[in-house]
């Protein structure tokens, strides 16, 4: 007698649950994934905008902002477990875009919106011909350096060349700094490599093979490995430190001359006012400086009866005051042709705009550089410890490149 | 019995329904694929380090907590000014979550913050900072303090549990013997405690082997997988690592709970745990 009561009142108990949790009010709801670029600024403006989404529209949306260290591990789970979302933002897009997850730009965008995407954003979100990921925005990276320690260790000013380059990281290593923070472990180690790898003329891919073990790339990685064990002008164990709480949080200490930074920091460097600090060039060894640029996207989720509730989303984000209202706030850079306009006035902005146009993104278009992306970001460190053996390592990438590409 | 379906059979269920699948990068299910996915485990070339890394980090851990245990729980149950407040801090490792107390550790760690480095600096025990968490010499060590920190807690408190438990005049009699001693405490005290401490140990060697944010945290910074643990193994191979395939995971997180599974059964069958006549 008891256990019947007990065992009804759980199925109660689990059945209105269930049905609290599916039923809901009318109307549809949609579920929109932000990653989370800055503690300040990115919920809100989300916040702000889906509330005027939803009384536009009569929508309602459900809104997640994830840190970028879980965003890949969420986005699979919810992959997994069939509850996909409505509209992503992340920092790839042709994995979702090859398993035929994704709206394409004809289905979503208004023309109006697609027409006014920089052109090299553009075509780095387009996969088989057809534009999947919808730049949202994108940053450049630039050199930062330590005015005050370049001046103390007898340095002109920021190096141009390589050569120039080691000339001053070994003068501020003497005064006791760290001549250059040199950030390669798995949080975003395939950027800094990227930069260094563009400056000596080496490729990620040579047409459509991947050329990550070519002897320019080998000879960049010896390159970045003498600066750690031969030259001893970096932190310690550079293969093991991350940008964000080893490499950037050394320079706004003041302990570091020179490293490559973004916006980003440059707006927390300004919020702290501690580190004199002045922003060039990345130095080459080619004669032709370039930096990275990174294009993040929003993308669409094909699900039955979104499509139209999704395009009204993205018309509303795509408004250029809200998008460069966001970007602003960030401290990022614009990927349209009106928010080009409307922020080419700002200084502070003005050195990473300039470097827009020698910007080189990574090969976001091929599905198979999620695994590539990933792979070295885990393993490039091992290539500058002590005893590493940079083409060891570039072999070994370019292998499992190979493999994940089924070329 | 709802609940048991729910909460135990539905995961076992669908874990080994993962294994034998294929999955995209995407996270997307791509058909039955049969053993394949633990063929490829058996393969992959981490998999004698991670397993080796297993093997240290569970043994050291288990023993030395167990070891500090017993004195720390003798300690305890002395009576002296302070006992309680004693026993309450004794608690707080163990209440913290233990992310936060990895967070903690790295700090202290840190070769250029670090509190450690500069204590041990300035008292001259060290000549130079050392990158306790970048070294592959010491990552190990460092994982495993903190490891033994968290698990003292439990583990003295189940001694103590146990200790309560043996009766007053059986260390009369032992007295009463002429018993010195360190002999009371090999021959009387220990072997009562017997049941204590297989619980403590059976219970400390699934949840070490099955620690997760001591070893992520902590090897957050080192590339490749030479310090890894089966168990942060299994995440990478999900999520961050070039092979990102939920199924091979799948098929090494049931691999874990099999090995688990037999290491407690041989643990019981082969040490006497049972309640010994006093």
């Amino acid at each position: 007698m008891n256990r019947r009561r007990v065992l009804t009142l759980m199925v109660s108990v689990v059945a209105m649950a269930l049905a609290a949790a599916c039923g809901g009010g009318s109307g549809q709801t949609i579920t929109v994934v932000i990653a989370e670029y800055s503690k300040d600024h990115t919920k809100p403006f989300w916040q702000g905008l889906a509330e005027q989404y939803t009384k536009q529209n009569n929508v309602k949306v459900d809104l997640r902002v994830i840190d970028w260290n879980s965003i890949d591990q969420q986005v699979s789970t919810m992959i997994q477990n069939n509850q996909r979302p409505d509209v992503l933002n992340l920092n790839s897009f042709s994995s979702y875009a090859k398993d035929g997850l994704l709206y394409s730009a004809t289905e979503v965008l208004s023309p109006k919106t697609k027409d006014d995407f920089l052109e090299p954003f553009l075509r780095g979100g387009e996969y088989q011909g057809a534009l999947y990921g919808f730049p949202i925005l994108s940053s450049a990276r630039a050199f930062f350096y330590n005015r005050d320690l370049l001046t103390k260790a007898g340095v002109a000013g920021p190096p141009k060349t390589w050569d120039e380059f080691v000339d001053a990281a070994k003068k501020i290593q003497a005064t006791g700094a760290i001549g250059y923070a040199l950030p390669l472990g798995p949080e975003e180690a395939q950027a800094e490599w990227a930069i260094w790898m563009w400056n000596n003329g080496g490729e990620w891919k040579n047409a459509e093979a991947w050329a990550i073990n070519s002897d320019k790339n080998v000879q960049t990685l010896s390159f970045l490995a003498d600066l750690a064990n031969k030259q001893k002008v970096t932190q310690v164990n550079p293969g093991k430190t991350n940008r964000t709480d080893g490499a950037f949080q050394l320079f706004k200490d003041g302990k570091v001359g020179m490293v490559m930074g973004f916006s980003p920091l440059a707006a927390q460097l300004d919020k702290e006012g501690k580190v004199s600090y002045g922003v060039a060039e990345m130095p080459t060894n080619t004669g032709k400086s370039v930096t990275l640029g990174v294009e993040d996207y929003l993308m669409a989720f094909k699900k039955k009866d979104n499509q139209d509730a999704v395009k009204k989303f993205l018309d509303l984000y795509y408004q250029p005051e809200n998008i460069t209202r966001w970007i602003t706030a960030e401290g990022f850079l614009p990927v349209t042709k009106s928010g080009l306009q409307q922020m080419s006035g700002d200084a502070k902005l003005k050195p990473y705009l300039d470097a827009l146009p020698n910007a080189r993104l990574a090969p976001t278009t091929d599905p198979a550089w999620d695994k590539v992306k990933v792979d070295v970001q885990q393993n490039i460190g091992l290539a500058v410890q002590p005893g590493g053996n940079p083409k060891e390592v570039l072999d070994q990438l370019q292998k499992n490149a190979q493999a994940a590409s089924g070329r | 019995m709802l609940l048991i379906v729910a909460v135990v059979l539905y995961p076992a269920i669908a874990l080994v329904r993962a294994s034998l699948a294929r999955y995209s990068i995407t996270g997307l299910y791509g058909g039955f694929v049969g053993l394949q996915n633990y063929a490829r485990l058996l393969e992959q070339p981490a998999l004698p380090t991670v397993v080796a890394n297993t093997a240290v980090w569970v043994v050291t851990v288990v023993a030395v907590t167990v070891v500090i245990s017993l004195g720390l729980a003798e300690f305890l149950n002395q009576r002296f000014p302070g006992r309680r407040f004693v026993r309450w801090a004794l608690i707080v490792p163990w209440a913290a979550s233990l992310v936060m107390t990895a967070k903690l550790f790295v700090w202290i760690y840190d070769y250029y913050f670090g509190i450690l480095n500069h204590a041990l600096v300035r008292l001259g025990v060290l000549a130079a900072p050392v990158d306790w968490l970048g070294e592959d010499a010491t990552v190990m060590g460092a994982m495993i303090a903190v490891g033994i920190f968290v698990s003292l807690p439990f583990t003295t408190y189940v001694v103590l549990a146990g200790l309560a438990g043996i009766p007053d005049d059986v260390y009369e009699a032992a007295r009463v013997d002429g018993a010195s001693r360190w002999r009371t405490y090999r021959s009387v005290t220990l072997p009562l405690l017997r049941p204590a401490l297989a619980v403590a140990v059976v219970l400390n060697v699934i949840y070490v082997f099955n620690s997760f944010p001591i070893v992520w945290t902590l090897n957050d910074r080192n590339p490749g997988f030479g310090h890894d643990t089966l168990i942060t193994y299994m995440y990478k191979i999900a999520f961050k690592s070039a092979v990102r395939d939920v199924g091979l995971a799948a098929a090494l997180g049931l691999v874990n709970v099999l090995m688990i599974l037999v290491a407690v059964v041989v643990y019981l069958r082969t040490v006497p745990w049972r309640e010994v006549e006093a």
